[in-house]
């Protein structure tokens, strides 16, 4: 999947990793991966991945600014799956005047790879954004007990999802915590 | 364990899985990997000071700004030993991290297994590890091949090691013949405890090992110098306070 994502990232239509071979991955995803001669050596077989470029990609954020630039959390692979991404949505913390290039709190994604910048404190919700707030273990642990079975993830999408209104009503309904209220602008 | 030193699992497969990180080699595990990432700082202190340790997602063990910087390192052959914890494991060397149970309809679908079918190719020697040694954790056939004990003819792979510890024996991957075979027993337990409770033909030929029992000194040095060493550099931390036991 990554090395999908990174092919995507490239403008390529596939490319090459390591490992892999006789997994079942392989076996399940016929039509992503395939095992091919290398073009420079018949002697080795590769395996190859196919390039993916999403529609949309959605990913959360610290800071956005007016422009389109973003700053988010380190360590992540948000910029490889932005430019893989045909239209790029991102919702943060916070907005600013403007997002410094410099900015050590998190990574800079520049605005060309940015569709949408969309302001949602607490957007992270039910998960955590390190620095700023911790996953809500209870509401994750709701989302795994429903995530059972369909009816019941149904039941959850719509409790969460389809039935409220706007962010706000989502964090009113699930109860914001003080240390939650204190970031939430 | 009945070497008197009352050790947790986590312990026990620590102090096991600390022998087998060399000095001047680069080792390496994932994240949420508390027992290799012991393993390799009590490796270091009793045989291998000049190991190069890699934990990922931690602040002192990481030198990679993302995963993929990880995976390409691994890619271009920079990496001696490779720790895999895995659910199941069978015979012939494959290993599961997709799911538990059916693979069609699983009783718990698992997050998948984060470039480990790479790293099980890429990497020279591989220690894969399991908390319990039970049928439904060895057995004749995974549920899902997350990694491959075997590679397709013209596959180049470097790995030419494999391993296997669990709390009861160790088991080593045949490279000839490509089958699992139990290697060594542990201190407390016998040969037919570890047949017993390993659902596949475990290849026995003649006398088995014993593995060198774990010594005070072992121990010791993971309960006082390790131990406070993660919870100061915030290695596992939590895991390191209440798993590793006072001295």
């Amino acid at each position: 999947m990554y090395t999908m994502i990174q092919a995507g990232s490239m403008g390529v239509p596939f490319t090459s990793t390591l490992g892999y071979a006789g997994t079942d991955i392989l076996e399940r995803r016929p039509d992503d991966f395939k095992i091919i001669e290398n073009p420079f050596d018949s002697q080795e077989r590769t395996v190859v991945a196919k390039a993916m470029n999403p529609d949309v990609a959605i990913f959360h954020g610290l800071k956005g600014d007016r422009l389109g630039n973003v700053l988010v959390q380190k360590h992540g692979e948000e910029l490889l799956l932005a430019q893989a991404s045909r239209r790029v949505i991102v919702t943060v913390e916070e907005i600013v005047n403007s997002v410094d290039f410099e900015d050590s709190d998190g990574w800079f994604i520049p605005s060309i790879h940015v569709s949408a910048v969309v302001h949602a404190s607490l957007g992270a919700h039910p998960t955590g954004v390190p620095g700023l707030y911790d996953a809500d273990e209870d509401r994750i642990n709701e989302y795994v007990k429903a995530s059972g079975t369909d009816e019941s993830f149904d039941k959850y999408l719509n409790r969460y999802v389809f039935e409220v209104g706007s962010h706000q009503q989502y964090l009113e309904l699930v109860g914001l915590r003080p240390e939650l209220e204190a970031v939430a602008r | 364990m009945t070497t008197g030193f009352d050790l947790t699992i986590e312990e026990q497969l620590a102090i096991l899985m600390s022998r087998e990180v060399n000095d001047w080699e680069t080792s390496a595990c994932g994240a949420l990997s508390f027992i290799p990432a012991t393993a390799m700082l009590l490796g270091r202190e009793m045989r291998a000071p000049n190991a190069e340790i890699i934990i990922l997602g931690s602040r002192d063990y990481s030198p990679f700004v993302t995963g993929k910087d990880f995976h390409f390192h691994a890619q271009r052959g920079q990496l001696d030993l490779f720790f895999i914890s895995a659910i199941e494991i069978d015979q012939h060397g494959n290993f599961n991290l997709h799911v538990i149970g059916d693979r069609d309809e699983p009783d718990v679908l698992m997050p998948g297994q984060y470039g480990t079918g790479m790293l099980y190719y890429a990497v020279p020697r591989i220690v894969m590890f399991r908390t319990e040694h039970t049928r439904r954790s060895f057995v004749d056939q995974v549920n899902y091949v997350s990694g491959a004990g075997t590679s397709p003819n013209g596959v180049s792979r470097r790995t030419r090691e494999v391993k296997v510890i669990t709390p009861m024996a160790k088991l080593n991957f045949n490279q000839e013949s490509r089958i699992m075979e139990l290697g060594s027993v542990h201190e407390g337990f016998s040969v037919d405890q570890v047949v017993e409770n390993t659902g596949f033909n475990l290849g026995i030929r003649g006398e088995i090992d014993k593995t060198p029992q774990i010594t005070e000194e072992e121990v010791h040095t993971l309960r006082t110098v390790v131990k406070s060493h993660m919870i100061d550099s915030e290695t596992y931390p939590n895991e390191a306070a209440n798993l590793i036991r006072e001295p």
